[in-house]
């Protein structure tokens, strides 16, 4: 009998363990005109790793986890590799555990480079080609930025590229319903000015303006750090921002914490956010958006970062059923009109022949549109055929992100870890449960302080 | 599937593992010391022999996994706690003192001590009282079955299922939280359970509570059964009523017991982690030290220095409360 359950088991095991076929790809090669294929192709001659096993791991479960695995796929499919994807809801703290463990996978995907600056630091990221460096200086918009946001210092003190930006988010966006809008006779703000008086219109029309949500298992707290840098952005100059960032600017300045004030204006009010003030920190940012769609609807527009789609309703048509406008900038401020985003670095945290590839491989032209055809995907990559991407909601977002003047980098990202990925997000739970801006700043400031 | 068939593979050389090396280093033994055909002094000796060196040798094992998985650490982890960021430079009581300092580290300890005032006082007092209602009732075992299950759930298990319970939605909006579903059902607003300060704490514990009377229940309720009839006859026969029976009769004579469950719960308060970190993950005023550590250790590429001090405070403080259980141990086992 246990002779007989461990055979099945073996059996099973062979069963489940075998790579990714031909036909789990989203797309057929070669069908399509839209895709570069011939990109595809010419992968598919250069590279064979048959037989090679490649692990990557990353922030990303549920439906994000999806569209990186229809991407992953093609790789597969292309040079014969066995790539396993796992996701974690609190990669942050996990990545350093596998790290320090010497359980480190090939590939990690970082949501904050200044996670994996620490990493450098410490020596357990590999440095990337220098072909990749020339590579994102000559084909990213903005080439340079991305260089230096993905190039650390390593443990002997030698600067290098370590990471290779594929996927950003633009954050500076608010969703909302258009039949909505229409209905309540709603115009589009061009102005913070006329955010802030649509959102008192709407309040005196007896609905809810905003759904905002904080939660997010161990990384609670983070949606509230985008609100906070856009605002930065909007009421004080780029070069404070980039102060602000690297802390010669403290956490405790009245110009931060003027910017802190300006969220709890949307975010500390009862009567603009969706089960008050309270439900902030509480409601998952995942499910905080379908707000927007129940009906009647509990909500009027949803300020987050252009991968939401991925969680909105089955079916939803985005610039039919979902749009966004640009979060407007102040008029009576002369700071133009900034951007903000973000994306997912992507380190070598175990070096193979296989993970090298894996880097090349995102950077083909394919690589990026499959993505792009899909949902929650937008790329600096100027080599891309705009045509691709899933429908002219993400197009013009994409257009956005090439035409780039100010454009600055999710902040929190940019921080030391303890403060980016915590003291920050943590303060800003602590904002939305009545501490004061002031408090908040100068709790952050100690944390910042304690690190030196 | 794969891991399913490797767990199954490690288990089951573990055990063939475990038997090979307990027969066959008796085996050696045996031929080292041979005591057949050999002369009866030397048999005597040879017997003699194989006792003193057999207790090592079956011992051996465990006190070399102990020494690897629990004196190591501890060693390391001081020595860790006296270093910087990365456990390489020397700082001294650096670490210490920035930890003194911290606002984090105060509220931590505030809150660990809220945990170990409530949360072993409340699991041994309903164990107890459970334990002594059931046993004089016909589905009594039904119900000890039923309060004994949560045990059986792991507390990050235990977190989700509360945290469903403690959920909440905007006011108007269908509420699939059970505490909330009750409290608008009433008539009463619904609330943010787990972001009200001090309240949520208590919340939490709650869960804790659940999972450990089953604990307590079982171990008293054993110990009641092993109190000798003729006392509470006596206590009868003397006209003594339920209460003073229960207080005076039967308590005292379980006190050791009470003593031993309420310790173990004790040292598994002080590393209270799972919950918290599911829940809350320290937010709203709930942080704990294990939870601290883990985020100082983890958090944003880590700071061993930090962590290794707050899990050196950790073991300082279950030390006390740990030998004392032991001796509790002991004591009840020696009365035996």
């Amino acid at each position: 009998m246990k002779n007989k359950i461990l055979n099945s088991a073996i059996a099973l095991a062979i069963l489940t363990s075998s790579s990714a076929f031909a036909d789990d790809l989203k797309f057929q090669p070669g069908e399509d005109n839209t895709f570069n294929w011939a990109s595809y192709e010419q992968f598919k001659k250069d590279v064979n790793l048959k037989g090679q096993k490649l692990t990557i791991k990353g922030p990303w479960l549920g439906a994000d986890k999806d569209l990186a695995e229809s991407v992953i796929a093609y790789f597969e499919a292309a040079t014969g590799a066995d790539v396993e994807y796992a996701g974690s809801d609190s990669f942050e703290q996990q990545i350093v555990i596998d790290v320090q463990a010497g359980s480190a996978p090939n590939i990690a995907i970082f949501p904050q480079p200044g996670l994996a600056a620490d990493l450098a630091s410490k020596g357990f990221l590999s440095p990337l080609s220098a072909d990749t460096e020339k590579w994102v200086k000559e084909n990213y918009a903005a080439g340079s930025s991305w260089v230096d946001l993905g190039t650390f210092t390593d443990k002997k003190g030698n600067k290098n590229l370590f990471g290779f930006f594929y996927k950003v988010d633009l954050k500076s966006l608010v969703w909302f319903i258009p039949e909505n809008f229409e209905d309540a006779g709603y115009e589009i703000p061009k102005t913070m000015e006329e955010l802030k008086g649509l959102t008192k219109q709407i309040v005196a029309d007896g609905g809810t303006p905003w759904c905002i949500g904080l939660g997010s298992g161990a990384a609670t707290g983070w949606p509230a750090t985008d609100w906070v840098e856009d605002l930065m952005l909007r009421t004080q100059s780029p070069e404070d921002y980039d102060r602000w960032v690297s802390n010669d600017l403290k956490f405790n300045d009245p110009k931060v914490v003027q910017a802190i004030e300006e969220f709890g204006w949307f975010a500390g009010n009862d009567k603009f956010v969706d089960g008050g003030a309270r439900a902030v920190a509480t409601s998952d940012f995942r499910e905080s958006p379908l707000g927007l769609f129940s009906s009647p609807a509990k909500c009027y527009m949803h300020r987050q970062a252009s991968f939401i789609p991925s969680f909105f309703p089955e079916g939803t048509k985005l610039g039919l059923d979902a749009d966004f406008f640009y979060f407007p900038a102040y008029a009576s401020k002369d700071l133009g009109k900034p951007v903000l985003g973000a994306g997912t670095m992507w380190g070598i945290t175990d070096d193979s022949k296989a993970a090298q590839a894996f880097i090349a491989f995102l950077q083909t032209p394919i690589a990026h549109e499959i993505w792009m055809a899909q949902s929650g995907f937008l790329t600096p990559y100027k080599g891309v055929n705009i045509n691709a991407y899933g429908n002219d909601t993400l197009k013009k977002q994409g257009k956005i992100l090439l035409d780039a003047t100010t454009f600055r980098f999710d902040g929190s990202d940019l921080m030391p870890g303890k403060i980016g990925a915590g003291a920050f997000w943590t303060g800003m739970v602590d904002y939305t449960g009545g501490k004061s801006a002031q408090e908040v700043g100068n709790n952050i400031q100690a944390t910042w302080d304690a690190l030196k | 599937m794969e891991q399913l068939y490797y767990s199954l593979l490690v288990m089951l050389l573990g055990v063939l593992g475990c038997v090979f090396y307990f027969f066959g280093s008796n085996w050696l033994l045996i031929i080292m010391f041979p005591i057949n055909h050999v002369s009866n002094e030397k048999m005597a000796k040879n017997i003699r022999r194989a006792a003193a060196i057999r207790p090592w040798l079956f011992l051996g094992p465990a006190l070399f996994f102990l020494g690897l998985y629990l004196v190591y650490p501890v060693f390391d982890s001081v020595y860790l706690s006296l270093h910087g960021r990365n456990g390489e430079d020397f700082v001294g009581l650096a670490n210490y003192q920035w930890l003194f300092n911290d606002n984090e580290f105060i509220e931590s300890l505030i809150n660990n001590v809220m945990w170990l005032l409530i949360v072993p006082a409340l699991s041994t007092f309903f164990g107890l009282i459970i334990a002594a209602l059931t046993d004089r009732i016909r589905w009594g075992n039904i119900a000890k079955s039923l309060i004994f299950m949560p045990m059986a759930i792991s507390f990050i298990g235990a977190s989700i299922i509360w945290k469903f319970v403690y959920d909440y939605r905007a006011e108007g909006s269908d509420q699939i939280g059970l505490l909330n579903a009750l409290v608008v059902y009433f008539g009463g607003t619904p609330q943010a359970w787990i972001t009200i300060p001090f309240w949520n704490d208590i919340l939490l514990m709650v869960i804790l509570i659940w999972i450990q009377t089953g604990f307590a229940m079982v171990i008293l309720s054993a110990a009641l059964r092993g109190i000798p009839e003729e006392t509470v006859e006596a206590a009868v026969l003397d006209g003594a009523n339920g209460i003073q029976i229960f207080f005076k009769i039967l308590i005292p004579q379980i006190w050791g017991s009470i003593a031993v469950v309420w310790t173990t719960i004790t040292i598994l308060v002080l590393k209270v982690f799972d919950i918290v970190l599911a829940m809350t993950n320290g937010q709203w005023d709930t942080q704990v030290l294990a939870n601290m550590m883990f985020d100082w250790m983890f958090r944003g590429g880590g700071d061993f220095g930090r962590g290794a001090a707050i899990a050196v405070i950790i073991m300082i403080a279950v030390i006390p409360v740990m030998v004392w259980n032991v001796r509790q141990a002991n004591a009840q086992m020696e009365g035996r």
